[in-house]
């Protein structure tokens, strides 16, 4: 009995990095319905916060994506999501060393079978907005015209903790692009390393791309 | 060799019968026990033939005996009735957090802490209402092993204790030895007199916690290639953040390097800056 206790004490970390740590993926992406422009060259805090509050109110409105939809959480991910994500970056740095080994094909597998991974993470993400979620920046950090810079925020929910969400971003000649995202503590593409580099050691880079889509049925 | 339990995990969570599922996991973790190597050793985990096979055992005893409990749990009892005591055990987990952030010196989130829970015990009537975070008052929290951590002590390497899941050798020990000293989150429990009044309360802190991890758990499931890597590096790289956040950010000149940012090293070509393009090989 004693045990379990503890045990239930540390996987209380684990609640708090999934369960609501999926909002700020959500947070992260689907930006700009009609609502506010989002500038891509602005300071970084102004660009996130425009991503994160057009990404808030359109999960507010879409039932279907509440509701945990996938075909309507693809569509916001695509549409609003992507053009301010740079995922062949992140999935490139989650390949590590192993990325340069991959042909032009596998790496375009393995971009679109990670991004698969992604909307499943947002899938259970956006059943806990609701309309009394909140997304608040917290002071930048930082030299603001470095390339590559980090911008802290809060995530406020009415059924759970607040859960802190780090961005990582660079400037790209196209402005702003996110590829990185902490939640609690525990940053995406440092998670998905070590078992990337495990399926493809085991398996190889098809392996991995096989695994990764084998989730989705 | 190493078929290790990559796959045969997360099929066999969902479909197959628990009593065989519970054969299965036992299998496996006799295999990767049996196993000479694992396939992708990790600096911080040399112990990962034993944790994984320690990892099954907690898996297999969770899907047999504590799950079950936690969804009878869950369909029982009506969701405001679950909350309020989600919040009485939050709430005394909160003492505890605030006498850490004593220990560590951080006096603002020690009385912020303090705030929660008097505010809490009093208007939030003995903490089944959340007032303070309702009132804008963030949690803090905080446990032995971080103040460990701010003391100076290394995490050392992560362990599966039975039972107890994720852990590293200095948060396993803060977290026995608090308890061995009886001085922890649940002495309060501990105190009671009336033995079925107090394993009750256990029980229920038990089966109440549980019950609010079934959606991290299904996301596990959903979004991770390797259940046991995906939890210990987030075990992992959560704790190191909490530490680093105590140690950083407070005083008077606030670090503005970016050190808590991950390293992604690369034996061949170390530096990312140039992300553009990756010269082809």
């Amino acid at each position: 009995m004693i045990q379990r206790f503890i045990s239930l004490l540390s996987i209380q970390n684990l609640a708090r990095l999934a369960g609501a740590g999926l909002l700020g993926l959500s947070m992260a992406g689907a930006p700009a319905l009609a609502q506010g422009n989002v500038d891509a060259n602005a300071a970084p805090n102004d660009f996130v916060m425009a991503v994160g509050n057009n990404a808030l109110d359109a999960i507010k409105q879409n039932a279907g994506a509440q509701r945990g939809d996938l075909a309507q959480i693809n569509q916001i991910v695509n549409q609003f999501v992507l053009p301010y994500v740079n995922l062949e970056k992140t999935t490139r740095l989650a390949a590590g060393r192993y990325w340069r080994q991959a042909t032009p094909e596998q790496k375009k597998a393995l971009i679109e079978a990670f991004k698969g991974t992604l909307v499943r993470t947002y899938s259970g993400a956006f059943t806990k907005v609701d309309q009394r979620s909140t997304l608040t920046a917290q002071p930048f950090r930082g030299d603001p015209n470095a390339e590559d810079v980090v911008v802290r925020s809060l995530v406020s929910q009415s059924n759970g903790p607040t859960v802190g969400i780090d961005y990582r971003l660079e400037k790209t000649p196209q402005g702003w692009k996110i590829y990185d995202l902490n939640v609690e503590g525990i940053w995406l593409i440092q998670n998905y390393r070590n078992q990337f580099a495990q399926q493809i050691t085991q398996n190889g880079i098809d392996g991995l791309i096989a695994a990764l889509n084998r989730q989705a049925s | 060799m190493h078929p290790i339990m990559t796959d045969s995990h997360a099929t066999h969570r969902s479909s197959t019968p628990r009593r065989l599922r519970l054969g299965v996991l036992a299998a496996t973790a006799a295999l990767a026990a049996g196993c000479a190597s694992v396939p992708n050793p990790s600096p911080n985990d040399p112990w990962e033939r034993y944790n994984r096979s320690m990892f099954a055992f907690n898996e297999a005893v969770d899907d047999a005996f504590l799950s079950p409990v936690a969804h009878a749990y869950q369909a029982l009892t009506p969701q405001p009735v679950q909350t309020c005591i989600g919040n009485i055990f939050s709430n005394l987990g909160d003492a505890w957090s605030g006498l850490n952030s004593f220990l560590q010196a951080r006096g603002h989130d020690f009385f912020n802490t303090l705030g929660r829970v008097l505010f809490n015990s009093t208007m939030g009537l003995g903490g089944c209402i959340d007032v303070a975070s309702m009132n804008g008052s963030r949690k803090i929290h905080n446990d032995f092993g971080i103040t460990l951590g701010v003391w100076g002590l290394k995490p050392g390497p992560y362990v599966v204790l039975p039972f107890v899941g994720s852990s590293s050798v200095r948060d396993g020990s803060a977290t026995l030895g608090t308890l061995a000293a009886g001085v922890s989150p649940v002495t309060p429990v501990f105190q009671i007199d009336n033995v079925p009044l107090r394993n009750s309360i256990a029980g229920l802190y038990v089966v109440s916690t549980r019950a609010q991890l079934f959606d991290a758990d299904k996301l596990v499931d959903q979004i991770a290639l390797d259940r046991y890597s995906f939890i210990r590096d987030a075990y992992i790289q959560r704790r190191n953040a909490q530490v680093q956040s105590r140690l950083s950010s407070d005083g008077a000149l606030p670090d503005y390097s970016d050190d808590d940012l991950p390293d992604y090293p690369d034996d061949d070509l170390p530096d990312y800056s140039d992300d553009q393009d990756v010269p082809a090989k």
